[in-house]
């Protein structure tokens, strides 16, 4: 990148946001502006794209496209800006109970089609913007406001879920750690393909203050030598019980889905593009 | 009894290729200029099982599958009795059966009158001989009726050629063989002892088209670009259809995980500037009902197409019922304006969906087409001439208006205007970047929940049904305006009340029908037009809890006018028939003039 043409001020939008005082989301939202810095990307030639949730507002604080719609359907939503403008950088954003409860049965499909879009999950383990209810992250035995016994259910691994759906980059990183959070992310949208990430992004005020901290004792950047292309060591990484690796996990590169669809439609072209009404032809008796 | 009207039913197994026999029965009357109408009908199963058709072939306009059978073509018995309710005869009804169908006559629940004309030909046998195989068995059949009945044959011969085209030559040869084996048994070995004859004079081919298929074809007549879905009986074949044609015309199909899915697709591809729609039928229209709310909310242009299935929850799937009319109007949450129209036959479901796009685009909100299985599964012949010159052109059609620079200098994506409808930008523009949101919104589209915001955003939202019943205004009407006898319906049920207004007509009972195409926003006027003379309306719709008449009654108060209404409604699976219509007209009628 030889002239920087967009800084901060151009990503930053006129709307401040609403988030709680020391609220994870802030550092992505951060880190997520530095990326573009980074890379340069046109403000207009972006779209962010988002469901509902505290995290869900992100794509209003930054001066470009962007969509906040329903609950759990930012990734078809995305799905749907891409395939029709494919040069567009799709980039969805949303909390772990947006993405891994009401949405989840979205993401496998988003995966495996390889939908060239950046897919950016702020998991503070809890639901903020409903004011503190269980999460599927939430981990077994806390207590929140649906949870007045304890958490009963096995909590969501979404980095193993994501390398068993076959993301093509699947990564994690700690909004508490702005520089392997802005490389990552950086990595993330330039990867050609469906990228995963997962931010640990605390929620003080339904979670405590001491999340952070907590977080960030038990979180180890991935080796030096890590190879992200081996499949069972990232399994592995990703069942590290002992220590939350950050950085990229899992990396493939195989065809997105564009590709796939502009080699359909360069064979179909082969067959013509009739005039509309000569389509006629085929009701012929 | 010689006439240019007629319909015949088959009835058989799903092997014995009853559908396919029909389709080439359909090709010949329309390559010769026939008016054709066929219905099908078939079971749950995936393969095999019962299936049947219904053919009505005429040198006049037809709008419906016509009550009662002519001729009834059974193949096998037993899969007959699945049909009999929807296969009235008439009593010249001639019956051809299989005579190696092992069913036992005394069992055959026909009652002896109508058994008179009965013949009984080995079909089986005929298509094993001609053609070596009993695969022919339908071809050797359509021999035996065409030459009986008068059916059109040099056409029926072409259609068979056409039909196997695809074929190695050899496979052409013995299904002509079989067709021929079928008449020259008819010259040999049947003395004719009924009266049932065809007689018309042939004239300029016809197209024949599903509704789901118009359905399609105006999608893409409209210029869509964008179709996201997911498969739900009887919608289907429209998504079958695009895959086909859309991806060479440079737009994108794609088979989603879900309906959630597809209308959020949908509205995205929408967002990034596309013309972009989905169909499915009712249980998929509950699951989009949200996305639908997006839309509108939004204000981006989509097209939902709902191909009305029978019952609630996943009931019949196979078959038609028009009760998702509340649905499609009210059904999402909040405030959410949506246009709502339905098409009647195959061609209306061509100009609903060009109409649907051009509506959409023009007023940036979602557009639902309230088809059902009867028109998207039945076939239709059709003037192809009349596609040429269209109201709506592809080129006139509009796509949503965007900023003048000027605009653009400090644009507003929710501008108020007078008519509701803002300029709008999408991704890639350079200077239109812009929040949307499903989320209230001030006129630069950032959130709020200021009530004021919301009470003047919401009334944007809707002035745009101002314009939308200034533009248009469609209706049809059958009939005397001074009757004071009125039927009004909606949809499907269409060609059965023209056809039964028309008898009516015709045997001077005074009676006038009226038809909406648009059904939401409502258009009062031309309902009161067509109040001032009556006394007694007729309301007509395939669902049980009459939502249209509940519907009407909200916006015209038919007591103000002096005038009484009836209800006439029936539960889906079959469609009604012209004479069940007439008769209701009649026994209204004869009640208006105690
Ligand atoms: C269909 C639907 N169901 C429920 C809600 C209510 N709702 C809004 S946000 C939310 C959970 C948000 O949690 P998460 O996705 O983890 O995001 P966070 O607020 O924690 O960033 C819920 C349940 C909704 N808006 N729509
Ligand atoms: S509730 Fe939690 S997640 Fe939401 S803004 Fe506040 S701190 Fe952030």
């Amino acid at each position: 990148m030889d002239e920087v043409k967009y800084s901060l001020k151009d990503y930053k939008s006129d709307l401040k946001p609403i988030w709680c005082p020391g609220c994870g989301d802030y550092g992505v939202l951060n880190a997520l502006m530095q990326a573009f810095v980074k890379l340069q990307i046109p403000p207009h030639q972006m779209a962010l794209i988002s469901g509902i949730g505290c995290s869900s507002r992100l794509p209003g604080y930054i001066n470009t496209y962007g969509f906040n719609g329903i609950h759990g359907r930012a990734i078809p939503l995305a799905t749907g800006v891409k395939l029709s403008n494919p040069d567009i950088k799709v980039i969805a954003v949303g909390g772990d109970g947006d993405g891994f409860s009401i949405g989840a049965g979205h993401i496998p499909h988003a995966a495996r089609k390889n939908i060239d879009m950046t897919y950016i999950v702020m998991n503070n383990n809890i639901y903020g913007l409903t004011k503190g209810q269980a999460s599927p992250t939430t981990p077994v035995g806390e207590q929140t406001k649906t949870t007045f016994y304890g958490n009963m259910d096995e909590p969501i691994n979404p980095v193993r879920m994501m390398i068993a759906y076959k993301a093509s980059f699947v990564a994690r990183v700690f909004s508490g750690d702005p520089k392997n959070a802005i490389e990552v992310i950086t990595q993330a949208i330039q990867h050609r393909g469906f990228s995963f990430v997962e931010v640990l992004s605390p929620c003080p005020t339904f979670r405590g203050v001491e999340q952070f901290k907590l977080i960030r004792e038990k979180v180890r950047h991935l080796p030096e030598d890590y190879q992200p292309t081996d499949e069972v060591r990232a399994f592995d990484i990703a069942n590290d019980n002992d220590f939350i690796r950050l950085g990229v996990i899992y990396r493939q590169d195989r065809p997105i889905y564009t590709d796939i669809m502009r080699k359909m439609q360069q064979v179909s072209e082969k067959m013509g593009k009739p005039e509309i009404l000569n389509l006629l032809k085929q009701f012929e008796p | 009894m010689a006439s240019n009207n007629i319909v015949i039913g088959i009835a058989g197994s799903g092997g014995d290729g009853v559908i396919s026999a029909g389709e080439i029965l359909v090709n010949a009357a329309s390559s010769d200029g026939l008016f054709v109408f066929m219905l099908k009908s078939f079971g749950a199963q995936i393969r095999g099982g019962e299936s049947s058709v219904r053919v009505r072939m005429s040198s006049e306009p037809v709008a419906t599958q016509g009550d009662k059978l002519d001729i009834l073509v059974v193949l096998s018995w037993k899969d007959y009795l699945k049909f009999q309710s929807e296969m009235l005869l008439e009593d010249h009804v001639v019956i051809l059966s299989d005579s190696e169908d092992s069913f036992s006559e005394e069992n055959i629940p026909i009652p002896a009158d109508k058994l008179k004309n009965w013949y009984k030909v080995p079909f089986n046998q005929l298509a094993t001989n001609a053609a070596g195989t009993s695969l022919a068995k339908n071809i050797a059949m359509l021999g035996v009726i065409s030459e009986l009945f008068n059916l059109p044959k040099t056409a029926l011969e072409k259609s068979v050629k056409k039909k196997f085209s695809s074929k190695r030559d050899d496979v052409i040869e013995k299904n002509l063989n079989a067709l021929k084996a079928g008449r020259d048994y008819v010259k040999k070995e049947i003395e004719k002892k009924d009266s049932v004859l065809f007689e018309y004079t042939p004239g300029d081919p016809r197209i024949v088209m599903e509704g789901n298929e118009a359905t399609a074809f105006g999608a893409l007549y409209a210029g869509v670009e964008f179709y996201a879905g997911y498969p739900i009986t009887p919608s289907t074949e429209i998504m079958h259809w695009l895959s086909v044609y859309l991806p060479r015309y440079n737009g994108v199909v794609i088979q989603m995980e879900d309906e959630l899915a597809s209308i959020n697709a949908v509205v995205g591809a929408s967002f990034a500037g596309r013309k972009a729609m989905t169909a499915t039928s009712g249980p998929g229209v509950s699951l989009m009902s949200e996305g639908i709310g997006l839309a509108g909310m939004a204000e981006l242009p989509i097209v939902v197409i709902n191909v009305q299935r029978g019952g609630p929850s996943t009931g019949i799937p196979t078959k038609t019922e028009q009760a998702d009319l509340m649905q499609a109007i009210w059904g999402s949450h909040g405030d959410a304006p949506r246009v709502v129209i339905a098409p009647s036959d195959v061609e209306d479901c061509f100009d609903c969906t060009v109409l649907a796009f051009y509506i959409a685009e023009k007023y940036q909100l979602p557009v639902i087409v309230l088809s059902d299985a009867f028109i998207g599964h039945r076939k239709e012949s059709i003037n192809p001439n009349r596609f040429r010159d269209l109201k709506y052109g592809f080129k006139k059609i509009n796509r949503r208006i965007t900023p003048t620079e000027k605009e653009l200098e400090d644009y507003h994506r929710f501008k108020i205007t007078k008519n509701g409808i803002s300029p709008v930008t999408w991704p890639g523009m350079e200077k239109g970047m812009y929040q949307a949101a499903g989320i209230e919104h001030n006129e630069k589209g950032f959130p709020s929940s200021d009530v004021s915001v919301h009470s003047r955003m919401t009334k944007k939202r809707w002035e745009k049904f101002r314009e939308i019943k200034r533009e248009f205004s469609f209706e049809r009407f059958y009939g005397p305006d001074d009757a004071e006898l009125g039927v009004i319906a909606w949809g499907s049920t269409k060609g059965a009340v023209k056809e039964a207004v028309a008898r009516a007509n015709a045997n001077g009972i005074k009676v006038q029908a009226i038809i909406p195409q648009i059904l939401y926003p409502f258009l009062i006027q031309p309902f009161h037009d067509f109040l001032r003379h009556k006394k007694r309306v007729i309301f007509v719709e395939m669902a049980y809890a009459g939502a249209f008449r509940r519907y009407l009654r909200g916006f015209v108060r038919f007591g103000d006018f002096g005038v009484e209404t009836v209800s006439y409604r029936q539960t889906g699976g079959a469609p009604f028939t012209v004479g069940q219509i007439y008769d209701k007209i009649v026994e209204e009628y004869e009640k208006k003039d105690a």
